[in-house]
């Protein structure tokens, strides 16, 4: 899916229509649910539900908007993994707040450095057809999903697997480090140290698929994949119209669902968190976004009632920094722009209380890695901002980039930031939106300078996947100063302390030791260097038919906990 | 008349060609659709292995020209996102775009030919005043406007179900084209009601219409039989080509009421900027629109012998 969704689901800042700053936010104060959201906060968190026993029956009924695939090796945004997840369950599975546990493997060792995994299948494992799952069918959803002629825009995810380049080249046809030779274990060699190897295979590109699967162009299989996940699919997916799931009971990877069907209906892109509201309003949905305006007034009416969902999660909302060009090149000048723009007043003013200020690039959703306030320059402090100004040269005539993408809903943000930077530090900001894509070529050429808009979501849940993508030299992109950079590190942060940093964590095997070098490296990046700077933490929010259903929660990739959902 | 047939093919190829050339520049020059994931870059060797899949690493000209031998067979590739064969996505919604398009040109031959021989038969009445009023209305309302206001005041009204719905909810397939028909219609029935009335004056004031009133016909057998059908010739060509742009897909009513037809098929394409739906849609419309205005010249010449004369 190429820049696209970015307002549906690759940001948590969906569209903010016609509230301006001085803004006559129309809250309407029924005081119910604790007035409005203090700033600085974002709405409070809402409780995980209580786990209540299920009994097999209902029918749960959704908008989402047309996934880009459904067949686990091109599955990628959070809309197709929803389905897939549905359909297929990996070696390990993450809880929703990060945690893993078991899928279909039960258990799961690796060697010193980490370079070398074994995953034990639990016994007698099937795909909802009937037919018997061993570790072979592993093997073969990971060379699908990394066979050139797959084309597979998630391959990556398995670049960490030795034979992985191989299979990208055309010159081998399987993954020469994985082994399935003994059917209940599945033996995995890495090119690197990766102490949370396991966490990636939970991500549907790692999905196990039937021999019937075929080649990635097999349209039959990719509107129709056969899984091994707690639902099936009830005939083909009907593309722009929608997909129904039903209770697969053959699951052998876990306790049954219990919904009898997930009914998908596919809304349009644009529109598609207005119509998952208006649906359920009127009754057609169980589980609806909303769009940003009316955020506040559903919080009002429905978090009395329990239908409320509020969350944060694995994700960021930051200014990517060009730190290799003037005017942004030393600390102080990162440091002077990120105090002068006031956080909190953008959150009140333009998103009623809907966003919360981050103070870290690790978020919240990682508490044992989550360092608040470890960015002391995100606190608003205008004479601070001024006096290293100074130091950093700025003058009246220094001008500063600033770009973003128009489309994605930033521009009331966007321009609040900017016209705090000139009114705190006196500078000129040369401020403009254009479409994604350009905001991405003009970000990745070599001449670039200032301040992007950006943002990021976790794939997997580790500290690994925010600091590794975003601040790692690798993750540049780019051989030489003279190259755009074609990773995500695109503001060209490179310390050679942080990267020993990461590549240690990589290796450790001792969760707490592991998060202790994060922070480490947090410390350095955020803290110390203010590589990129930190704006808001993702927080979403959903309405649900709690009244109907039970055990409703929000899974890590944004989408409803179907596994578990039971009839009230 | 085979050479007059024959030449309007030739020309009608070339306009093909020619649109599918310029369209295939303008998506081409869209820039590198598989640079990104989302907010996130896609590293360079899985794109470079996207941009070699759809034949992007070639010259320009070289991607055109297989492009059109493609095309030839009938083959318009696959799209840039689920990599569906574009013209099985065509195929899919292109029974939708001509009921829409049948259904409305009933309603603007309905509205339109009995509004503008009320107007003409009772020339300068209430109801000729009326009906220029009308139309003028109908031609001013913006059909954004329009569309946007039907979707939300009318449906889940009376027997119009609510949108959004669940898709496995049943509804008889009427209700889904009827709103989005009169949206499309509104200003072509406008147009039809004022074409028919000029027609309309002008044939009564004719010679043979004289004739008819004096061998002492019936009013009605004067208008009906004789006045009605003559008139109908400049309807008849407008309404093909309305029919024609119909059947090309109706971008902004298909997409307001997110009605699965060609329109909202290109609409979304747009959005995502996805060139291969992009340019066989817009190749699709232009031949819809040469072949329907080369069946409208050809019944022309078939219905007013004076033409082929010429």
């Amino acid at each position: 899916m190429r820049g696209r969704r970015a307002a549906a689901s690759a940001i948590a800042l969906t569209a903010v229509v016609g509230l301006v700053l001085t803004g006559c936010s129309q809250q309407s104060n029924t005081g119910a649910s604790g007035g409005a959201a203090q700033a600085g906060q974002g709405f409070p968190e809402t409780p995980d539900p209580e786990q209540v026993p299920g009994k097999p029956g209902g029918v749960f009924r959704m908008g989402l908007t047309e996934p880009t695939a459904i067949d686990p090796y091109n599955v990628q945004e959070s809309e197709g993994a929803l389905v897939a997840k549905q359909l297929f369950t990996g070696l390990v599975q993450v809880r929703p707040n990060g945690d893993e546990y078991p899928g279909v493997a039960d258990t799961w060792t690796s060697n010193d450095n980490c370079t070398q995994w074994t995953f034990n299948l639990k016994p007698g494992q099937k795909f909802s057809d009937g037919t018997p799952l061993t570790s072979a069918d592993f093997k073969r959803g990971w060379e699908r999903t990394t066979a050139k002629a797959s084309a597979s825009e998630v391959a990556y995810h398995l670049n960490q697997v030795q034979g992985y380049e191989q299979m990208q080249a055309g010159t081998a046809t399987t993954l020469s480090g994985v082994n399935a030779t003994n059917p209940n274990t599945l033996a995995v060699t890495l090119s690197e140290p990766n102490c949370e190897f396991e966490l990636r295979t939970a991500h549907p590109a790692l999905s196990p698929v039937p021999a019937s699967a075929g080649a990635a162009d097999n349209t039959t299989y990719n509107d129709l994949p056969l899984g091994n996940g707690p639902f099936r699919m009830d005939g083909p997916w009907q593309h722009d119209r929608g997909i129904k799931l039903v209770r697969n009971d053959n699951y052998t990877a876990g306790p049954k669902a219990n919904l009898d069907a997930v009914e998908i209906t596919i809304t349009p892109a644009d529109t598609g968190a207005d119509a998952e509201y208006n649906g359920f309003r009127n009754g057609q949905f169980d589980w609806a976004r909303m769009p940003t305006p009316v955020q506040s007034q559903a919080r009002d009416e429905f978090d009395p009632q329990g239908k409320w969902i509020s969350k944060k999660t694995a994700g960021i909302n930051y200014l990517s920094v060009q730190v290799t060009k003037p005017p942004m090149n030393s600390v102080a000048a990162r440091k002077a722009v990120s105090m002068a723009i006031d956080r909190a007043a953008i959150t009140a003013g333009v998103f009623q209380g809907g966003q919360a200020p981050a103070t870290a690039i690790v978020p919240p959703s990682f508490p044992q890695a989550y360092q608040e306030g470890v960015c002391d320059a995100c606190t608003f402090n205008p004479d601070e901002a001024k006096r290293l100004a100074q130091e950093a040269g700025f003058q009246p005539g220094t001008e500063l980039n600033f770009q973003f993408n128009t489309g994605g809903g930033h521009e009331e943000w966007t321009a609040a930031v900017r016209q705090q930077i000139e009114q705190n530090l006196g500078i000129k900001v040369n401020y403009s939106g254009v479409p994604f894509r350009d905001l991405l070529d003009n970000q990745q050429a070599p001449d670039a300078t200032g301040i992007y808009r950006s943002a990021w979501g976790a794939d997997y849940p580790t500290p690994a996947n925010f600091l590794g993508p975003l601040l790692d030299t690798k993750s540049i992109g780019a051989a030489s100063p003279t190259e755009p950079a074609l990773g995500n590190n695109r503001g060209r942060y490179s310390n050679p302390e942080f990267d020993q940093l990461l590549a240690r964590a990589a290796a450790t095997k001792d969760e707490a030791q592991r998060d202790d070098l994060y922070k480490q490296a947090e410390q350095i990046a955020i803290g110390r260097d203010l590589a990129i700077i930190p704006m808001f933490q993702r927080q979403q929010y959903r309405l649900a038919a709690t009244d109907r259903f039970g055990n409703i929660g929000m899974d890590f990739f944004e989408n409803p906990t179907l596994d578990t959902i039971t009839l009230k | 008349m085979g050479r007059f047939i024959l030449r309007r093919v030739l020309q009608g190829l070339l306009v093909v060609v020619v649109a599918a050339f310029l369209i295939f520049l303008a998506t081409f020059a869209l820039g590198d659709p598989f640079a990104s994931s989302g907010e996130k870059a896609v590293p360079p060797e899985i794109a470079a292995l996207n941009r070699a899949k759809f034949g992007m690493d070639q010259p320009l000209l070289i991607q055109f020209a297989n492009y059109l031998g493609n095309l030839a067979i009938g083959d318009m590739g696959v799209d840039f996102d689920q990599r569906r064969p574009v013209s099985e996505l065509i195929l899919d919604v292109l029974p939708n775009t001509i009921v829409l398009g049948l259904v409305a040109v009933l309603f603007l031959i309905l509205f339109g030919v009995s509004a503008g021989i009320l107007a003409a038969v009772r020339r300068y009445s209430f109801w000729d005043a009326f009906v220029t009023v009308l139309t003028t209305v109908m031609i001013g309302i913006p059909v954004f406007v329009l569309a946007i206001f039907l979707v939300a005041n009318v449906s889940g009204v009376g027997p119009f179900p609510p949108v959004p719905r669940s898709f496995t909810v049943d509804v008889p397939w009427y209700f889904d084209v009827l709103l989005p028909a009169f949206t499309l219609a509104v200003i072509e029935a406008a147009f039809v009601a004022r074409l028919m009335r000029g027609s309309m004056l002008e044939v009564l004031r004719a010679d043979y219409v004289r004739t008819a009133r004096a061998k002492g016909l019936p009013e009605r057998t004067v208008i009906g039989r004789h006045a009605v059908r003559n008139s109908l010739l400049p309807v008849v060509t407008f309404v093909g080509l309305t029919l024609g742009s119909y059947v090309g897909g109706a971008i902004i009513t298909e997409t307001v009421f997110q009605y699965n037809g060609v329109g909202y098929l290109l609409s979304r394409a747009i959005t995502t900027n996805n060139a291969p739906i992009i340019t066989a849609v817009v190749i699709y419309t232009v031949v819809a629109y040469v072949l329907l205005s080369m069946v409208v010249d050809v019944l022309y010449a078939y219905l007013d012998p004076r033409i082929r004369l010429n």
